[in-house]
């Protein structure tokens, strides 16, 4: 090895010094001792006496911590899919040529620069058995039966245009929006009348979900854990949508014009060019939501007591409640245990959306 | 020039000299508790109150407020060796951290000269016949009613002849009256801490002669009781109203009565100036006749290894002396642990000092214990919690909620017995 080489070896380790250092510290070494006190009783002040496998089968039998992991692995899915797909949509919505684009695109990311704290308080807010959710709901219950006026007429209204402009020679689509104007126009005019009149009775609705302090289930996931869903993805949405955008910004335009001249349409070009084009950024996203959604740790922390420890428990709050038990004494080996397989069930649903999910190469 | 720049060097290394001799002289004693009113209180002690005994002791005492998650604080700074020499420490964790030896015990001479104070709270810092832990202060539950619903509702305030059923017909008649104007009859929260008061007046404790829990029939009385007020529209929980704790509930005015500690008068002040209230005790069991309540109370600990346990036991029994602790009752942030103190007669226009007379009043009845669950700290009250929260929002029955709660108390104990015989 010449000396130039060795020379410039030596400066190349010593930039990643800092970093193998941090590493080794705060990851390898912390690791290891993770490991050695998963098959101990550590309670961080007595002697770490050797239990085996105790930990791990007293997990396996521990029936807040199957509902973590079920809880955490539903969570996961969940959230990542659907904000990989709202975040395409918005991205795709906002790199078309629609006015005010950047204005949007701000607004679009305001949510992903609150805190967790104020969101959460928010949310909260939000989700009271007499909040805005509940209220927002008992309002439109209340008034459903003008609803569904309302979409009659329109549909009525705009069939009876789109019927007489066909009569009258001119081709006109379903969806025309002068049309669909003079429609809204004329349903809005019906409906006032229909008010006035008294024609229709409009019945008190209380709608009163318990989104936050409710033990029930809603499909995979406890109805509590939905509501931090929804929250969870308002908040990171924005980040992915901007990771997207930036990946539309490199799809050739040459791309769309050969696919416009080949006749295919908005629908035919999302699905043939766009997002197979985006399969690196598509990548990304998802394993990081991934590995984001099955650390959810701090907007479960930040309910405290608003709702039921099992109906939002995650793996990761498993881990600190373990850890810092309402009992007084820190249980750090059932912890440690509990953070090694929630580290595990992460490597494998990672390899597993590597080997059969999106890829890096469309 | 150069004199008075000579001069002036001489005068700073002097100064520097002298604070610094000063400082070594005296011995340093830090000790941490929380942040909020405490850092008043005892800072306001350690500055005014105690500070000629300090300074008669040669000693001076840093306090480290920590504003919030103290337990993991505490927890963190013992495992690393650097805790603070004094600290607070909650009644309810008392036997874990004792088991942990992590508390040195106060001496026989200092334990001796503590039997002024509450029995009841000594005995749960006791633990192998061993004081651990100096109780500050002390806290109950009273009942707190709103008198301008009762003056509108045209109905008789609570007071300490009411049973469950009195009280619960008057919440009927205020419900009834003025119901329609968004007043309601009490806020009740889903844990063991609020419930307590109606479930110990029964006979019922937590645990058995044998160390167990038994939900047992007095105990389903008392649930049922407690849980039948929001069933039948006299009650709601906190988080219906959008609050954390049936204070907050009390304080938007639209409430006849709440159950609180001393704690809720300090919020009121802010919240709720203008609201008159009184406090009076908790009702009693109509079956027994009984009262019941939990006594709510921190205390100071040593750290087992500080360097200067005489010296910190010196200034704990300042920090808990019957001088202190009229410093900080005068103050309004504290009721007394010394049985020695004796409150002054509460003026008529305070309700905080009716409020005050009311709680001490109820922690020295029979049927009082204090707030703490043996070696399962907190963690006890889960399963009540939850049958409380199911059958409150009727997610389960009552019989549903409680067999569950039983269940898992049964689970429960059975995993510390093995654990505890294992470890043997």
């Amino acid at each position: 090895m010449s000396m130039k080489t060795l020379q410039r070896n030596f400066y190349g380790w010593l930039l990643v010094l800092p970093f193998v250092i941090t590493l080794v510290v705060f990851f390898v070494f912390a690791l290891i001792r993770t490991v050695k006190y998963s098959f101990t009783d550590y309670d961080l002040f007595s002697e770490a006496n050797f239990v085996g496998i105790n930990n791990y089968i007293n997990l396996l039998t521990d029936e807040l911590f199957l509902r973590a992991t079920i809880n955490t692995i539903s969570f996961s899915l969940v959230v990542t899919i659907i904000q990989t797909m709202l975040a395409l949509g918005l991205a795709v919505l906002l790199n078309s040529r629609i006015k005010a684009k950047s204005f949007f695109r701000t607004a679009f990311y305001v949510p992903s620069i609150l805190s967790s704290a104020s969101v959460t308080l928010i949310f909260i807010w939000i989700y009271q058995k007499n909040g805005f959710l509940n209220g927002f709901i008992s309002q439109l219950s209340e008034l459903s039966s003008y609803f569904v006026l309302g979409l009659f007429s329109l549909a009525v209204v705009q069939l009876v245009q789109i019927a007489h402009q066909r009569f009258i020679g001119l081709p006109t689509k379903f969806f025309d929006p002068l049309l669909a104007l003079i429609s809204m126009i004329t349903t809005i005019i019906v409906i006032i009348i229909v008010s006035k009149l008294g024609l229709l009775e409009t019945t008190t609705v209380k709608v009163a979900v318990n989104w936050l302090g409710s033990r029930d289930d809603f499909g995979p996931m406890p109805v509590t854990l939905w509501a931090i869903t929804i929250q969870n993805i308002y908040t990171t949405v924005p980040t992915i949508m901007l990771l997207f955008l930036a990946g539309l910004q490199t799809i050739p335009h040459d791309l769309y014009e050969a696919a416009d001249i080949d006749g295919a349409n908005k629908w035919q070009q999302l699905f043939h060019i766009t997002i197979p084009q985006l399969a690196p950024v598509t990548f990304v996203v998802i394993t990081l939501g991934i590995i984001g959604t099955l650390q959810m740790f701090d907007q479960v922390a930040l309910l405290g007591t608003s709702s039921p420890l099992e109906s939002r428990i995650t793996l990761a709050y498993y881990v600190y409640y373990q850890a810092f038990s309402d009992s007084g004494t820190p249980n750090i080996g059932a912890s440690s245990a509990a953070a090694l397989i929630l580290g595990i069930i992460t490597l494998c649903i990672v390899f597993l959306q590597n080997k059969f999910g999106v890829k890096e190469k469309s | 020039m150069n004199k008075i720049k000579s001069f002036t060097h001489w005068l700073l290394l002097g100064l520097i000299l002298f604070s610094s001799t000063s400082m070594a002289d005296k011995k340093l004693i830090n000790i941490a508790g929380w942040g909020g009113n405490d850092v008043v209180a005892v800072n306001k002690l350690l500055t005014t109150v105690i500070k000629s005994e300090l300074d008669e002791l040669n000693i001076e005492v840093r306090y480290f407020p920590v504003e919030s998650d103290y337990g993991r604080y505490i927890l963190n700074s013992l495992s690393a060796g650097n805790a603070p020499d004094a600290f607070y420490v909650n009644v309810d964790l008392i036997d874990s951290w004792v088991s942990t030896g992590q508390l040195k015990a106060f001496s026989d001479s200092f334990a001796a000269n503590a039997q002024r104070m509450n029995p009841v709270l000594l005995d749960a810092f006791t633990v192998d016949n061993q004081l651990f832990g100096v109780p500050k202060d002390v806290n109950s539950l009273a009942l707190q009613f709103n008198i301008d619903v009762f003056k509108d509702a045209k109905t008789p305030v609570p007071d300490e002849n009411d049973t469950w059923l009195t009280l619960r017909e008057k919440l009927v008649s205020v419900v009834e009256a003025i119901g329609d104007e968004g007043v309601l009859g009490t806020c009740l929260s889903a844990d063991f801490a609020h419930f307590s008061p109606f479930a110990l007046s029964t006979g019922w404790r937590p645990f058995n002669e044998e160390g167990k829990t038994v939900l047992d029939d007095n105990f389903k009385r008392a649930f049922n009781f407690y849980v039948s007020l929001v069933h039948d529209g006299l009650a709601i929980i906190p988080a219906d109203i959008g609050q954390n704790w049936p204070g907050g509930c009390f304080g938007t005015e639209n409430f006849a009565v709440v159950m609180e500690g001393q704690w809720l008068s300090g919020y009121l002040v802010d919240k709720s100036p203008n609201l008159l209230y009184q406090s009076t005790l908790i009702p009693a069991d109509p079956k027994t006749g009984e009262r019941g309540n939990m006594l709510f109370t921190v205390g100071w600990a040593i750290n087992n290894n500080t360097a200067n346990a005489s010296d910190v036991e010196k200034v704990i029994a300042l920090l808990t002396s019957d001088k202190a602790q009229r410093a900080i009752l005068a103050a309004g942030l504290a009721l007394p642990s010394s049985n020695t103190i004796v409150l002054p007669a509460a003026a008529e226009d305070s309700p905080s000092e009716q409020m005050a007379q009311t709680i001490l009043t109820a922690s020295t009845l029979d049927n009082v214990i204090p707030y703490k669950f043996g070696r399962y700290g907190k963690n006890w009250q889960t399963p009540i919690d939850v049958a409380l929260t199911a059958a409150m929002l009727k997610q389960l029955t009552i019989e549903q909620a409680l067999s569950e709660a039983q269940r898992k108390y049964d689970e429960m104990i059975m995993i510390s017995t093995n654990k505890q015989q294992g470890e043997q």
